[in-house]
């Protein structure tokens, strides 16, 4: 009787476990494996052709251009957007640390940008840096400068697609900083200003090392979102002018959806599953450190 | 001079939080004001502030277009997505706090939640076209639904693990010996005291379905089937200056979540902190 109750006991929390585990595994587990498999292939999903070519088609892949091209701009999307982004978060939070009229409405207005969907966030800032009709080459008119090609210059490009991500997430960066000031205990910054510390001494010695887990935290959410970029650059340039914002979601995407050269897609997949897995094993690590 | 220096700091302050509402407010504004315009006014090189002749054609043009389907299937895809997240995470999560499974699956169950989440997700498009076009799920909805619980499933099963993870075991404890089943204390003891919880989790998931793009665009192909996220992207790329209708979609895909700001501003941090702890 009480062994056949234990085991019922067990049982249940089996089966409540198994539907998202299975999920998870089907959705993840299996195209991982299936993607490592392909991409020792030569498999056009038109045709669908199969030829074993053991590891050519990362030798072509790392040797191109284009690859090489969307792996830099993958990194310095990342690096140039979650950063500003995060230095613009604390700088605003520390501006913003007051209470005054009216801070839940501003807080309220603040977060905006990053719930509207990013096609239509896209879609605005398409108007904004058209050639010839959008308001930033208007609005640099009017002061006598010569446009701009926001989108349509090579040189430019991708920093219009980062100053968009940085519109549409720092308010993200600001918000959790915010919040974790607000939890710092009042009598610290009490007791620092009786010890005849500044404002600027409290903001670098105190707040600042005492915010320095939430700000990495902040980095990290941000470094994964930018790294998988695609939706802006999608939107915004289609990976133009001349490749220069390609990036290694948009490579994979075109190797696959637009060429369906799945062999191609699948290597450059893991390749980029490499990177995945070294950014996976710091943060998971960082982490957990705080969950046990 | 203590004083001036005070004035001067809440001039400052002023100053910075003026501008930064503006940055923010400015293209939400210009949404709303291209939106009311005639496309000839549109196009017109030296933009105006406000729309000179306001019109609510481009409205109904993109209704009359059939954007009512494209609304109906977001909503449908972002509700079903959802429900079925919370449902999956909530019982996943509850066996994960009050069971320790073999072979440290708790753990590496969590850690590998975590990687998913880290994953950029078209490594994952093209195994899963390949799956779902055998097993008859491209181009339909339920596919949709499917495939988004790579974003929705990882983002609930870690909140709703954290709310769960702080709950002490008495109550339970107590149904149990009164001779409650296990299913009967799980929906009518645990998830009462999580309930705001799960509706902070089901409005994160909400909007990460509502705006999700990348399999969206991929995994379907007819026109009456698309999200709106898609459809705006197709705006993009094809009409490039009807931008009056754009704007009038791009507003009408934002009010049903703009109306949910309020509650991502007081439950995004604490979301955001429980997954830390």
């Amino acid at each position: 009787m009480k062994q056949s109750q234990r085991a019922a006991y067990n049982s249940f929390f089996y089966l409540i476990f198994a539907p998202a585990l299975l999920l998870i595994l089907f959705l993840t587990i299996y195209p991982i494996s299936s993607i490592v498999y392909d991409s020792f292939f030569r498999y056009d999903f038109i045709s669908n052709t199969r030829e074993f070519i053991g590891l050519q088609n990362y030798s072509r892949i790392i040797g191109e251009e284009l690859f090489q091209r969307s792996f830099t701009n993958t990194l310095i999307f990342t690096f140039v957007a979650s950063t500003l982004e995060v230095i613009l978060g604390v700088f605003f939070a520390f501006m913003l640390q007051r209470k005054f009229r009216g801070k839940r409405i501003s807080s309220l207005i603040i977060i905006f940008p990053m719930i509207i969907s990013t096609m239509v966030i896209c879609a605005v800032w398409q108007t904004f840096f058209h050639y010839e009709i959008g308001l930033f080459n208007f609005i640099l008119g009017k002061l006598g400068l010569s446009p701009v090609g926001w989108l349509t210059d090579q040189h430019v490009a991708l920093f219009s697609v980062i100053l968009v991500d940085i519109w549409q997430w720092t308010p993200f960066a600001f918000l959790i900083i915010q919040a974790g000031m607000s939890s710092i205990p009042s009598d610290i910054f009490e007791a620092a200003q009786i010890d005849g510390a500044n404002r600027r001494q409290i903001s670098f010695r105190i707040t600042l090392p005492i915010l320095s887990s939430q700000i990495l935290l902040v980095l990290m959410l941000r470094t994964i979102d930018t790294f998988r970029l695609f939706d802006k650059v999608y939107a915004l340039t289609g990976g133009g002018p001349a490749n220069a914002t390609q990036t290694l979601s948009t490579f994979i995407y075109r190797e696959g959806f637009s060429f369906f050269n799945f062999g191609r897609a699948s290597s450059a997949s893991v390749l980029t599953l490499f990177v995945v897995a070294f950014l996976a094993l710091f943060y998971v690590r960082s982490l957990l450190k705080e969950d046990n | 001079m203590y004083r001036l220096r005070k004035h001067m700091n809440t001039v400052l302050f002023a100053l910075v939080l003026i501008v930064l509402l503006a940055i923010t407010i400015t293209p939400i504004y210009w949404m709303v004001n291209t939106s009311l315009k005639t496309p000839r006014e549109v196009i017109n090189p030296v933009p105006t502030l406000t729309p000179q002749s306001p019109t609510l054609n481009n409205y109904r043009t993109v209704f009359e277009s059939g954007l009512w389907k494209n609304f109906s299937n977001s909503v449908v895809v972002a509700i079903s997505a959802t429900f079925a997240s919370i449902i999956l995470a909530f019982l996943a999560s509850y066996a994960l706090v009050r069971y320790r499974f073999p072979l440290r699956m708790n753990k590496l169950f969590l850690v590998w939640v975590l990687v998913v989440r880290i994953l950029p997700p078209i490594v994952l498009a093209v195994p899963l076209f390949t799956v779902f076009n055998q097993i008859g799920l491209i181009n339909t909805l339920p596919g949709l639904i499917v495939a988004f619980q790579i974003y929705t499933l990882p983002y609930s099963i870690w909140l709703i693990y954290g709310f769960l993870k702080s709950l002490p075991a008495e109550f339970e404890e107590a149904a149990t010996i009164d001779g409650a089943s296990p299913i009967r204390i799980l929906f009518s003891i645990v998830a009462p005291l999580v309930r705001s919880g799960i509706i902070a989790t089901s409005i994160f998931s909400l909007i990460l379905a509502w705006n999700e793009f990348l399999f969206a665009l991929l995994f379907v192909r007819s026109p009456k089937l698309l999200t709106l996220p898609v459809v705006i992207s197709r705006y993009i790329g094809e009409y490039t200056t009807q931008w009056g209708e754009l704007m009038a979609i791009g507003l009408f895909a934002s009010l049903p979540i703009l109306l949910f700001s309020n509650v991502v501003y007081k439950k995004q941090t604490e979301g955001f902190s429980m997954s830390l702890k």
